[in-house]
C-alpha cells in the first residue's frame, strides 16, 4: 500500500506532468472551434478530464498570447464565446507537435527497460 | 435556479479587474449553462437548486476561481528568489553581528551594562525586521525593473570555472599529530601559569624588579582572574586530550564554545573589578593610580567587546554549521 506522502509526491509530479500536455491537447482540439463546455467534453470524451476552474482561465490566456482568437455568437438561443486556433497558434501548435513527438520518441526509448 | 447562479456570479465578480469582469462572467454564464442545460437533458426535468448548489460548488469557491482568471502575479519571481534567498542568509548574521558589537560597544562604556544588553535585546527584532524590508523591497524593485526591461545581456553564462576557488580546508580534520602538539603545548602553558604565582618573574621578567619599586600592588581582583584563566586553561586542555582520542567536529567546536563563553564571562568579572591597582605606602600616588585603572578598566572593556561579537559570530557559523550537517545526515 502506498503511504500518503507517496502519493502526495505522486500527485504533484502527474500535475507537472500533465500541465504542459494538457496545452498541447487544447490546441489540437481547438483546430475546429469550440466553446468552453463542448471543448471540456471533446477533451474528456478523448480521456483528458480538465477542470473547469484550470480550462476557461487557460483559453484566456492563451488568447492573450495570441495562439487562439474567439468571437461571441448566439446558438440555441445563447450567447457563447467560441475560441479556434489562429493562424500563429496554428504555427505554434505544429512546433509543439514536433517537440512532443521527439520527446515521446525519447522517452519510449528511455522507459524501453521498465 | 438562476437566482443561485448569478449569485454565484457575482460573487465571482467581486475579484475580478472591472475592465474584463463582463466578458468574463458572461462566458462562464453561458458554460455553466450548459452545463445545467446538460444535466437536465440527462435526468430529463429541470436541475433543482441543491443540484445547482452541487454544480456550482464542483466549480469551485468564487474567490478561487476569479483568481485563476487574473494574470499570475508574484512580488519576487522564481528566477530572482533564490537570489533573495541567499541574500537573506548571508546578510543576517552579518547584521547580528554588527548590532552585537555595536551594541557591546555601548554597553561596556554604559553605567549599566546588564540594562544597556536587555534594552539591545529587545530592539533587535525590529532591527531584523528593518533588514528583512529592505532587502525584499530592494528585490521586488528588482523584479519590476527586469519585468519592465528583460535582460538581454549574457550574464550568468560568462563565467570562467578556471577562475573558482580551490577546494577549502575546512572540513578536513587535523591530523594526530598536530592534535599531539596542540595537547603538550597547552599542557605546557597551564604549568607555566600554575609556576607564576612562585616565580612571578616568569610572567613579568625584569618588569617585576620595577612593578616591586612602585608605591602599589595588585587589587585582589587579580587572583580571581589567575584562578579563571588556570582553570580555562585546564578546561582547554581537557578538551584537547579528549580530541587526541576522539575527534568529533560538531561536539569539539560545541565545546570549545562554552570556553569562549567563560572566558567573556572572566573579562565581564575584570570589567567590574574597576580596581586593579592599589597603593602601598606612598599615598600621593593614589591619584596616578586611578587613572592607571581607568585605563585598565577601558583595556578590559574593549576585550570584552570583541570577545562577545567574536562568540556570537562563532556560534551563528556553529549554528549555520550543525543546519548543514543535519542536511547531509538526512541524505
Amino acid at each position: 500500500m502506498k503511504t500518503f506522502p507517496t502519493l502526495e509526491v505522486f500527485d504533484s509530479l502527474r500535475q507537472e506532468l500533465r500541465r504542459g500536455s494538457l496545452i498541447l491537447a487544447v490546441l489540437g482540439q481547438l483546430r475546429s472551434e469550440h466553446y468552453g463546455y463542448t471543448l471540456r467534453k471533446a477533451l474528456a470524451d478523448q480521456g483528458l478530464a480538465i477542470e473547469e476552474s484550470t480550462l476557461y482561465p487557460l483559453l484566456r490566456r492563451l488568447e492573450t498570447q495570441g495562439l487562439l482568437t474567439s468571437e461571441w455568437r448566439e446558438e440555441e438561443r445563447r450567447n457563447k464565446r467560441f475560441y479556434r486556433l489562429s493562424d500563429e497558434g496554428r504555427e505554434v501548435l505544429k512546433l509543439l507537435v514536433a517537440e512532443w513527438q521527439g520527446i515521446d520518441a525519447s522517452l519510449r526509448t528511455i522507459l524501453k527497460e521498465e | 435556479m438562476n437566482d443561485l447562479l448569478e449569485r454565484y456570479l457575482q460573487a465571482v465578480g467581486r475579484y475580478l479587474p472591472a475592465k474584463r469582469r463582463e466578458d468574463t462572467l458572461a462566458e462562464l454564464r453561458a458554460n455553466l449553462l450548459a452545463q445545467v442545460d446538460d444535466q437536465a437533458e440527462e435526468r430529463g426535468r429541470a436541475l433543482t437548486d441543491a443540484e445547482v448548489a452541487a454544480l456550482l460548488k464542483r466549480h469551485g469557491t468564487p474567490i478561487l476561481v476569479a483568481i485563476r482568471y487574473l494574470p499570475q502575479r508574484s512580488l519576487i519571481g522564481p528566477a530572482l528568489f533564490p537570489f533573495y534567498w541567499f541574500t537573506l542568509r548571508r546578510g543576517f548574521p552579518l547584521v547580528v553581528l554588527v548590532y552585537a558589537i555595536v551594541q557591546a560597544m555601548g554597553a561596556v562604556m554604559a553605567e549599566s551594562a546588564v540594562e544597556r544588553m536587555g534594552e539591545a535585546l529587545l530592539r533587535f527584532p525590529s532591527v531584523a525586521l528593518m533588514f528583512w524590508t529592505v532587502v525584499t523591497l530592494v528585490f521586488v524593485g528588482l523584479e519590476f525593473a527586469l519585468a519592465a526591461y528583460p535582460m538581454r545581456s549574457s550574464w550568468g553564462r560568462n563565467w570562467d570555472p578556471m577562475k573558482l576557488p580551490p577546494v577549502s580546508d575546512e572540513g578536513k580534520s587535523p591530523t594526530f599529530a598536530t592534535r599531539m602538539a596542540d595537547v603538550i603545548v597547552t599542557g605546557l602553558l597551564w604549568f607555566w601559569l600554575l609556576a607564576v604565582p612562585f616565580k612571578p618573574y616568569l610572567l613579568l621578567g625584569p618588569g617585576l624588579q620595577y612593578l616591586r619599586s612602585m608605591p602599589a600592588g595588585l587589587s585582589p581582583e587579580w587572583r580571581i582572574f589567575y584562578l579563571q584563566i588556570v582553570v580555562l586553561t585546564l578546561l582547554q586542555l581537557v578538551l584537547k586530550v579528549a580530541a587526541l582520542l576522539h575527534w568529533n567536529r560538531r561536539w569539539q567546536r560545541g565545546l570549545a564554545l562554552v570556553i569562549e563563553a567563560v572566558g567573556v564571562g572572566a573579562l565581564a568579572v575584570m570589567v567590574q573589578a574597576r580596581t586593579y591597582f592599589v597603593p602601598s605606602g606612598d599615598v600621593s600616588f593614589a591619584g596616578r593610580l586611578a587613572s592607571i585603572n581607568s585605563a585598565v578598566n577601558l583595556g578590559f572593556k574593549v576585550a570584552l567587546a570583541i570577545s562577545v561579537g567574536k562568540l556570537l559570530w562563532d556560534v551563528a557559523r556553529l549554528w549555520k554549521g550543525a543546519g548543514r550537517y543535519g542536511a547531509l545526515a538526512l541524505q
